[in-house]
């Protein structure tokens, strides 16, 4: 699993209470707002995090979210990075995780993670069995 | 003692701006122990201040419907923000159960169609 620097990043979010889940998608909202992107984006990178954040809490107890805009060489933001961090369990089954509608509890569509892939421009996640999950996900700013 | 009349049994319920885990499970003991001890028929959820309905929040709604029909009511979910609509839709989070209105008054529309809820006298 690759190291996480949580220093190169301009919002970090610790997850480790149910109320944390909230916190971190009001501030990512508010810099998403303030970098700029169109109120639907804003609305599905914060639904995004929602999700992301949940999982943290959920399956490996705590984790961070993290978050930096990414810089053009002319110094003007062009998108987002959104980092979610664990050392928790891992995903035994990540094909199976992100298919639609799988599910390890009860009481869930199953929809998380493949509904974050389908929010975002671009989506990866790596896991190990024991280590923890890393999902980075972004999203370029669109002027409509 | 007096007999309780079934007569415009309709509840408006606004949701607030932030939902979190224990909100939204509050919310549902409320809807659910409403319905029970004031014989609802309809259900009105007002989601028009809320900013990111995601997927654990579309399932305790789609599941207080499904419970609420069982107990003989209709829930209409209203006033939907035009971008949380898109990201649900983008999401492919589907909620079954649930009829959606563009407002109160569209809500009222709908419950008094399917149930006759809300129409005084009739
Ligand atoms: N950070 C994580 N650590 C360990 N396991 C995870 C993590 N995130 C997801 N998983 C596993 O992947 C499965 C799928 O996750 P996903 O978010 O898509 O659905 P869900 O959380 O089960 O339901 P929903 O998100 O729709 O409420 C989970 O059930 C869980 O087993
Ligand atoms: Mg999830």
């Amino acid at each position: 699993m690759r190291d996480i620097n949580i220093e190169n990043y301009d919002l970090s979010v610790k997850i480790k209470e149910e109320n944390d889940i909230v916190i971190a998608r009001q501030m990512v909202k508010n810099m998403v707002r303030k970098m700029g992107f169109t109120l639907s984006d804003v609305t599905k990178i914060s639904t995004a995090v929602s999700e992301l954040a949940r999982n943290i809490y959920r399956y490996a107890g705590e984790g961070y979210i993290l978050l930096r805009g990414k810089q053009e060489k002319d110094g003007k933001n062009v998108g987002v990075e959104i980092v979610a961090y664990d050392r928790g369990p891992g995903i035994e089954d990540l094909d199976s995780a992100l298919r639609d509608g799988y599910t390890t509890t009860r009481n869930s569509f199953g929809l998380g993670l493949p509904g974050v892939r389908r929010l975002m421009d671009s989506f990866s996640i790596e896991s190990e069995r024991g280590s923890g999950t890393i999902v980075i996900v972004s999203k370029k700013r669109r002027a409509f | 003692m007096k007999y309780c009349e079934r007569n415009s049994g309709l509840s408006t319920v606004p949701v607030q701006i932030e939902l979190d885990d224990s909100t939204v499970g509050a919310l549902q003991n409320q809807i659910l122990s409403e319905i029970q001890s004031e014989s609802i028929d309809g259900i009105i959820i007002d989601v028009s201040m809320v900013d990111v309905i995601d997927s654990y929040i579309s399932y305790v709604l789609s599941e207080t419907a499904r419970m609420a029909r069982l107990m003989g009511c209709h829930t209409v979910m209203c006033g939907i923000k035009p971008s949380v609509a898109l990201t649900m839709a983008q999401m492919g989070l589907r909620l079954t159960g649930i009829h959606y209105a563009q407002d109160l008054d569209h809500a009222i529309k709908i419950l008094e169609r399917i149930v006759g809820v809300g129409k005084q006298g009739a």
